[in-house]
């Protein structure tokens, strides 16, 4: 294909005030100080396509190999000998009571008022003693930036009044992101009527995550005693996994 | 103070170790001094700004910097609508997800009168629209696009150096390459080729003595993948222009068997027509040797309805399958269950449920008795069966096995019309009378069997369906639940699950169909569906929307025809035609027996390139002379080829020209002479309609939406499939290209000389297709979907009126049908676009057709045979369970398909295939997860390593499709100078497909194929494994 | 019984890399040796002369080691400064970046003080270096509250470094081979384990087998301790008294790499206890083992401690590389030790015979 030099661009630009008009606040944070970010995954929806893992990849360029979430994927046999599939999409779960806040030793990692918890590029040492103190993994040290990383909730695409990335493009529609404190948001009825279907991973940590899950079954939800195959095929070659 | 040589070389040796380990270190703190450790983002990492941000009102801000724009995926055959979004400054794509517009991405999507902004708006947080809005990419297709950017790409046209396969390659310029494909020549050193030119002979017989095999053009070959929505164009050139009647595509290696069974169904085995469960509706669904959620066709649409139907909706559904899939879900309990079964068993299965579903007299009596379309509305169906029409059953009759004509019973029909169309079929009236079906004004009798006088003598006839009862009477229950390996309680309890959900319940089934006895199980399967009379039914088993015309005589412009066009003729190389129309049978059968043909032949078969290319290489039916690969990949895609072929292709005296046309180097086109590089992804231009599975009309648009990387022809274009077919055209004075081929609907003529040429006016085309033409696009439209980039190339190709409207099927994607329009407007519970094919409980085509080498007589309607070879023999006659205790079947990759092994992302995540097999195996075989094996089937031995768990039936090993590879980067290629980089991940795994089978009764020793399909068997292969 | 096989999953690798094992082993080898230097230098009991000066220099060299070593382990080294800029002082880590300084540069002070009369010494000899040598030596006086009060300090200082890195280490509830109250125990005796052995190599690189016994029994006795606080692990562990254990153990126990490992440790950990009971006079041999007991101790609990998944069922296997985050991080701090023991004993005679 041939095109002219790309005129569009000047178009483009001056057509921008037009579009631009009217920006103001984002569209989700009306009423930003009451605002609880939350994530509910329906295990049920989800088909382990990893739609997800690679998503979030993409949108937030983390190096290959290193993921902020990950749908692990069990062969599970019963008792009886019936087997299935079940499945455990795992991200960091904003704690209520983050470990990772009170250890970092320059305060990089905070938790904001909307729930999400961060960490300042612009602050953090790269000391890793977040990682080690997250009991759900959900952390690694980003070799690119030479800082902590994990899961963002995609705070900049949020407050630019977007979804997240991984539940933007979750096939399933098992991922659903919304405000916790709004009881008229899709997550704070899916979470009411599910009642006591929700759970939280290894909630003996007493983390109190904003991650919920329907559907999760209770051997999944922390350390698994079981086999893995994923050990033999998944091999790191620098760490940070 | 002492400092010896010694000591100072000591402190001098601790001083270099420390500067090596702290080199990083010092690095680090170096780059920190320079500012080099600032985040992108204070708290977003290196994440790239959103492509716009939406305020509170639903307003949208865009950020200039990026593009975001509508086309479609390839990552793997279900294409679906996507969204890029691409920094504009670098062209780099940034990421992808669904398009709105889309209903491969999106349930429900968006209307076509949104506008681009509204597009935006509508997956954005606003309102929570994103949450039920949301349009999806894949896995796959989120990570595919970095092969964009994969340094084994080809950019450059390649021109072999040494012998075939050996890795090294120069680039040509493009003017060199047309030269030398076109005219020939002593082009590698090893002698004279014929060009193209040369071999485009449209008068010469291939053999005089056997004219039907047509012109010594059909020794010219092409194959392709996938129609990816360029097909028509393709097809112009190769067809129509070039005149070989040898254009083949993937079908036969990648669910031919489960086609043609479902063909036979709706009696056409050529277009093989299918239909998909109503997922959205559907309260019982039987999945059969296909996996939903994990792939099949379209992976997401299904994958998400499913998942929705089993957590939220009224679905339940069982897949039957030696693998457990994605297609399971513990969570969802009861809602989706998985059954295993011995491969290439599943005829048993459908014989089994046929029965039960005869026995307990749950068929749908009020669906099968209507003989014709006008009966069956009267009774309130929207489709029809030939359950009542009778077939010749008379023992030695001409006609055994065909349906009884309307002429047979005196009805007057012109003799060139006899035992065509227009000669209806017979049926048994209330009365008890034989008349033409199409004349009866009642339902007909079922069972019928008795004789009819036909010239005055009775001749024998059975109904249809009372051939379909009796021959799922010829096993019992537990004879079928032996072979299968599936419980009698259970085959009764899916029998009594699909009755009781009668109309809202179907059985689909696909790529497991793909084994020895693949057509008859097919057939069987899509035999359940016809009882259970659930044929357009809203919840039942619907028929695929389909797309908008590009390419046909369209309603702006001909993109069909064009003076001096060819319609190609002759016998297919892949010999998909009956045997005993051939001239061999001829002169075989008046010297005595014609059986066995020295190959067999597939009469009930569309094109195969399963066959084509041993068939080609043997001379059978003829030589190929040259073979053109169009983005296929059939040594990597059928099992046992390589093994057969892979000699013979090296060797340029038994083909003297390859030529392939792909972006990468695959397992394939490493044997060409020649590698023209094609468009990937987001580059290309195409209409596609989706494959199946979407009740609603859908055309996606292709476009380039960034620019193709490959190197450009003398005239500016980017060198791909239509360039060079452009310039092949011009070199060679062919017609239908070039100035003046294209006619639009007043005969006015445009010419044909760029790619844009040809598919901006399919644009139209599709534009002005169905009652009223598409809406016209806005200048934001063009601005915020990135089509703004060619709008200068739309306005210098189309007609004034015709610029927005093509505009406005680029802004958005494509053109889809609303949702809403999924049901016909009188009666909600039909479907509006219809499967139109009537369902054939008897295919007389089937029935009246023979086996090749052994010339006996096939079976027409469905039935259960054991994996067998070509000539009918059961494969476990020839390879005793004794001796190969186990049975292979492989399973598509849910993250990979055959070609993204590139997408390195993905790689890291799931870097390897492990062959699955059961903890009981393990046990006897004392093999443990991670431990490595070798495979070995009479064909050939692999080593691989293994995974145990009790997600495979017992006595079953499973391959995980999509690894394996040796090319596509898993070879480090020179080309020129430079050699391309080694990465060792790329070959990782094992690929099935290394150790297919050969049919040890064939005498051409050709893969294994399906006896009637001509399909693939890479399910059910028998092999032998020991730890290594 | 449920049987459950992870097909897909992933394990995140160490984020503590080698680096961090060099620092803690490093540092509680300085903090232990510096405490042996006590007895001789600080209450100069005549015995313990020769091996508290020893244990100076060992104090000394790994002291300064430790602290490069720990800086390489952050990402960021060049953003150190954070952690006086921002300090969270809810962080053990935190205290950590203010402990030190304390102890490293008390340490300093307290070997300078030590050593003003050697250089004054050394300063009288004359020789190239001679101007230098008197700079520094400062008068050269020999002044016992002085050095009891830079002592003091730099105990303080030690004391608060063995805490933190202990309590650091303990707090992390995340991970189950840490989150044990006896964390902090086995590293101080284990410190200890490899801070005689750090003066014993010292020693034995000097030729002072002479000072082997006193050494050797004081090893014995840091073993002793350890297998007692070993001892109280396993026995929580077995017993189930302490979950958290239990589940570290079980962990361990069943992985490929670490099972061995740890007998590899309890092994050589014993026949250095033997070794150092029944030959009290060997050197080389007990300063090398215990030197490694120390080391290995640290790296279970630090890479293996990080390899037992948190989540699902797949380990990182770690295999240690050559590059700077590996091997060569091993190297390059050994290489540092090494050159600052050369500049040192250059520099600065250790052994009392050559002072004479
Ligand atoms: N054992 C086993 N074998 C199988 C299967 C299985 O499940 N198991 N599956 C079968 C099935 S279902 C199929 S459909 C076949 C598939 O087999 P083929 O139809 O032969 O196709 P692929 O190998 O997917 O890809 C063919 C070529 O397309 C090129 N390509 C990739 N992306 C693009 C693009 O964007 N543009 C262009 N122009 N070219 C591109 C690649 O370089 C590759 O060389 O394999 C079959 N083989
Ligand atoms: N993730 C992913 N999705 C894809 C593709 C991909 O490569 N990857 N490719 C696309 C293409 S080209 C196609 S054609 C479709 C195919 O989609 P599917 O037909 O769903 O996939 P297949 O893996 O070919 O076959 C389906 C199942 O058949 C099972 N099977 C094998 N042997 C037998 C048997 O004898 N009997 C029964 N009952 N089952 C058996 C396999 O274990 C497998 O799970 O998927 C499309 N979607
Ligand atoms: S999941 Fe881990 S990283 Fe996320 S908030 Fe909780 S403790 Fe912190
Ligand atoms: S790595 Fe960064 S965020 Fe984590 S604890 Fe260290 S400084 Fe804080
Ligand atoms: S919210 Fe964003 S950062 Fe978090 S897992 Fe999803 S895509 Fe990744
Ligand atoms: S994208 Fe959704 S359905 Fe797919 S793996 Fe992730 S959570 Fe599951
Ligand atoms: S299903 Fe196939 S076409 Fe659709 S996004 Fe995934 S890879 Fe692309
Ligand atoms: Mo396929």
């Amino acid at each position: 294909m041939t095109c002219p030099p790309d005129p569009s661009r000047r178009a483009f630009l001056s057509a921008i005030p037009a579009l631009t008009a009217g920006i103001a606040t984002p569209a989700q944070a009306a009423d930003a100080q009451a605002t609880q970010w939350g994530m509910l995954i329906d295990t049920r929806r989800c088909i382990a396509c990893q739609a997800c893992t690679m998503a979030c990849a993409m949108e937030n360029a983390t190096p290959e190999g290193a993921f902020r979430t990950v749908v692990a994927t069990y062969a599970v046999t019963t008792t009886e000998g019936s087997t299935g599939l079940s499945v455990v999409p795992r991200l960091c779960n904003h704690c209520e009571k983050p470990p990772c806040v009170e250890v970092c030793p320059v305060g990089a990692t905070f938790k904001q008022d909307n729930g999400a918890v961060l960490v300042d590029g612009d602050r953090c040492v790269g000391c890793a003693y977040c990682v080690q103190a997250c009991p759900y993994d959900a952390r690694f040290v980003n070799h690119d930036t030479g800082k902590a990383d994990k899961c963002t909730f995609c705070s900049h695409r949020v407050e630019a009044g977007l979804l997240p990335a991984c539940v933007e493009t979750c096939v399933g529609g098992a991922r659903i992101f919304g405000d916790l404190n709004n009881p008229d948001s899709e997550i704070a009825k899916r979470i009411k009527s599910a009642g006591d279907g929700v759970r939280v991973l290894k909630p003996e940590a007493n983390t109190r995550p904003n991650v919920f899950y329907i559907g999760l079954d209770p051997a999944l939800a922390g350390r698994v005693d079981g086999i893995s195959a994923a050990d033999m095929m998944w091999r790191p070659d620098h760490h940070g996994g | 103070m002492e400092f010896g040589k010694r000591r100072q070389l000591l402190a001098a040796g601790g001083l270099a170790a420390f500067a090596a380990g702290y080199s990083e270190t010092a690095g680090r703190v170096v780059g920190k001094l320079l500012g080099r450790d600032t985040p992108k983002h204070r708290t977003a990492g290196n994440a790239p700004e959103p492509e716009y941000r939406v305020d509170a009102h639903g307003r949208i801000d865009i950020n200039p910097a990026q593009q975001v724009s509508y086309t479609v995926c390839l990552g793997c055959t279900t294409m679906c609508g996507v969204r890029v979004r691409l920094d504009r400054a670098s062209g780099r794509v940034l990421r992808v997800s669904g398009n709105p517009y889309s209903p491969l991405s999106t349930d429900p999507h968006l209307p076509m009168k949104a506008s681009v902004r509204e597009s935006f708006a509508a997956i954005s947080a606003f309102g929570e629209r994103g949450l039920d809005g949301r349009s999806t990419a894949c896995g796959r297709g989120n990570a595919v696009a970095q092969q964009l950017d994969s340094p084994y790409r080809v950019l450059q046209p390649l021109k072999r150096v040494g012998p075939r396969n050996s890795g090294q390659w120069e680039p040509i310029s493009f003017e060199q390459l047309v030269r030398e494909v076109v005219h020939g020549g002593n082009l590698f050193g090893e002698g004279p080729v014929d060009g193209l030119a040369a071999l485009r002979d449209l008068k010469t017989p291939i053999d005089p003595a056997k004219p039907g095999l047509g012109p010594r053009v059909n020794q010219v070959a092409v194959l392709s993948s996938v129609n990816d929505g360029r097909e028509g164009f393709a097809r112009r050139f190769v067809q129509k222009s070039y005149g070989t009647l040898n254009f083949v595509g993937h079908g036969s290696y990648c669910g031919g068997s489960y086609r043609s069974g479902s063909g036979a169904l709706f009696g056409n085995l050529k277009t093989m027509p299918h239909a998909k469960p109503d997922f959205a509706n559907a309260e019982f669904i039987l999945f059969v040797g296909t996996a939903p959620g994990h792939a099949g066709n379209p992976f997401k649409r299904t994958g998400a309805l499913v998942a929705k139907g089993r957590a939220q909706g009224k679905l339940s559904y069982v897949v039957v399958d030696p693998v457990l899939t994605h297609a399971d879900s513990r969570a969802s309990g009861e809602r989706g269950r998985w059954v295993p079964i011995h491969p290439g068993t599943d005829g048993a299965m459908a014989m089994a449920i046929i029965r039960w579903l005869f026995e307990n007299d749950r068929i749908d009596r009020t669906f099968l008795a209507n003989p014709n379309v006008k009966v069956a509305r009267a009774a309130g169906e929207p489709a029809l069966s030939n359950a009542t029409h009778l077939v010749v059953v008379e023992s030695g009759h001409p006609r055994e096995g065909r349906m009884l004509r309307a002429s047979d019973i005196g009805v007057a029909v012109p003799e060139d019309q006899r035992y065509n169309d227009a000669d209806a079929f017979v049926c048994i009236d209330p009365t008890g009378r034989p008349v033409p079906h199409d004349r009866a004004e009642r339902p007909a009798e079922l069972f019928v069997d008795r004789a009819v006088e036909v010239n005055g003598q009775p001749v024998r006839v059975k109904s249809a369906l009372q051939l379909l009862r009796e021959e799922a009477e010829r096993l019992s229950l537990a004879d079928y639940a032996t072979a299968c390996g599936i419980p009698a309680e259970t085959l009764a309890g899916l029998a009594q699950e699909l009755a009781s959900h009668g109309k809202r319940a179907s059985v689909i089934a696909h790529g497991g169909m793909m084994s020895g006895s693949g057509f008859y199980n097919a057939y069987a399967l899509m035999s359940i569906n016809a009882l259970l009379g659930n044929l357009n039914w809203k919840g039942g088993f619907v028929a695929n929307g389909g797309g908008f015309k590009d390419d046909g005589e369209g309603p702006r412009y001909n993109l069909d025809t064009f003076p001096g066009m060819i319609k190609p003729a002759g016998t297919p190389l892949g010999r998909n035609v009956p045997y005993e129309k051939s001239a061999e049978f001829g002169s075989r059968k008046a010297a005595g027996n014609p059986y066995p043909a020295a190959a067999p032949w597939f009469p009930n078969a569309p094109g195969l390139v399963t066959e084509i290319i041993p068939g080609g290489l043997n001379g059978y039916p003829y030589a190929m002379k040259a073979l053109i690969l169009w983005s296929a990949n059939p040594l990597y895609g059928i099992p046992g080829l390589r093994q057969r072929v892979a000699a013979d292709l090296a060797d340029p005296r038994k083909l003297p020209l390859i030529i392939s046309i792909d972006p990468f180097i695959n397992e394939s086109n490493a044997f060409a002479d020649y590698i023209v590089p094609d468009s990937l992804l987001y580059e290309s231009w195409g209409w596609v309609s989706a494959w199946n599975g979407v009740p609603t009309k859908a055309m996606s648009a292709r476009w380039p939406v960034v620019e193709p990387r490959a190197a450009k022809t003398p005239d500016g274009e980017a060198i791909g499939m239509e360039s060079f077919f452009i310039a092949l055209a011009r070199e060679m004075k062919l017609p239908g290209f070039g100035d003046n081929a294209i006619a639009d609907a007043g005969g006015t003529t445009y010419p044909l000389a760029r790619p844009s040429d040809w598919y901006l006016r399919a644009g139209a085309n599709v534009a002005w297709q169905g009652k009223e033409p598409v809406g016209d696009a806005t200048p934001e439209d063009l601005l915020l979907s990135g089509v703004e980039r060619i709008r200068p190339l739309l306005e210098t190709t189309l007609k004034p009126e015709e610029v927005a409207k093509v505009a406005f099927l680029y802004s958005r994607g494509g053109r889809y049908q609303p949702g809403k329009d999924a049901f016909d407007e009188d009666n909600t519970e039909w479907m509006r676009n219809p499967m139109k094919e009537m369902c054939h409980l008897w295919n007389e085509n089937v029935g009246s057709s023979k086996n090749s080498l052994s010339g006996k007589s096939n079976r027409g309607c469905a039935t259960w045979r054991e994996p067998s070879f070509a000539d009918g023999t059961p494969m476990r006659d020839v390879f005793p369970a004794d001796k190969w205790p186990l049975l292979l079947v492989s399973y598509k990759s849910a993250l990979m398909s055959p070609h993204s092994i590139g997408a390195t992302r993905l790689l890291r995540l799931h870097p390897e295939n492990p062959v699955l097999i059961h903890p009981q195996d393990a046990e006897r075989l004392r093999l443990r997860t991670g431990d490595s094996a070798e495979i070995a089937t009479p064909a050939g031995r692999i080593s691989a390593r293994v995974m145990v768990h009790a997600g495979v039936a017992p006595g079953v090993a499973a391959f995980e499709h999509g690894f394996g590879h040796r090319e596509l980067g898993a070879r480090a290629h020179r080309v020129g100078a430079a050699q391309q980089p080694d990465n060792a991940r790329l070959a990782a795994g094992v690929n099935l497909n290394d150790i297919g089978l050969l049919d040890p009764t064939r005498r051409d020793r050709a893969p294994w194929v399906d006896a009637i399909s001509g399909a693939s068997v890479r399910n059910g292969l028998p092999a032998t494994i020991r730890k290594t | 019984m449920t049987t459950t096989v992870e097909v897909l999953g992933f394990a995140r690798g160490p984020d503590w890399l080698p680096w961090a094992v060099q620092y803690f082993f490093l540092i509680g080898v300085s903090c232990a040796a510096f405490f042996l230097s006590l007895p001789g230098l600080v209450w100069r009991l005549p015995r313990w002369r020769m091996p508290s000066r020893l244990a100076l220099l060992a104090a000394l060299i790994s002291g300064l080691t430790a602290p490069v070593a720990l800086m390489a382990d952050l990402h960021q080294p060049g953003r150190f400064i954070n952690f006086y800029l921002h300090p969270n002082f809810g962080s053990w880590m935190a205290w950590g970046s203010f402990f030190i300084p304390l102890y490293v540069g008390s340490l300093l002070l307290y070997a300078w003080l030590c050593l003003r009369p050697t250089l004054e010494r050394l300063a009288r000899q004359g020789g190239r270096l001679e101007a230098a040598y008197r700079l520094v030596a400062y008068g050269g006086h020999d002044s016992p509250r002085a050095i009891g009060l830079a002592a003091l300090s730099a105990s303080l200082g030690a004391c608060l470094l063995l805490l933190y890195t202990g309590m650091e280490t303990m707090v992390v509830s995340a991970r189950v081979l840490w989150n044990s109250p006896l964390v902090p125990l086995v590293f101080l005796s284990t410190a200890f384990v490899g801070g005689i052995g750090m003066t014993l190599l010292v020693a034995a690189l000097s030729g002072r087998r002479d000072v082997a016994p006193a050494l050797n029994r004081g090893l014995a006795l840091a073993l002793a301790a350890t297998f007692v606080l070993l001892a109280a692990w396993f026995g929580g562990a077995l017993s189930g008294h302490s979950p958290v254990a239990a589940q570290a153990w079980s962990a361990l126990a069943s992985s490929r790499p670490w099972g061995p490992t740890g007998l590899w440790f309890l092994g050589t950990a014993v026949f250095t206890l033997w070794l150092a009971v029944r030959f009290p006079r060997s050197l080389w041999p007990t300063a090398l083992l215990a030197l490694h007991g120390a080391w290995l101790l640290r790296w279970i609990v630090f890479i293996g401690g990080q390899g037992i998944p948190r989540m699902g069922n797949t380990w990182f296997d770690y295999s240690i590389g050559i590059g700077p985050d590996g091997l060569l991080g091993i190297a390059g701090s050994l290489g540092l030790a090494l050159f600052l023991y050369i500049v040192l004993t250059g520099l600065i005679p250790w052994d009392e015979r050559a002072e004479a």
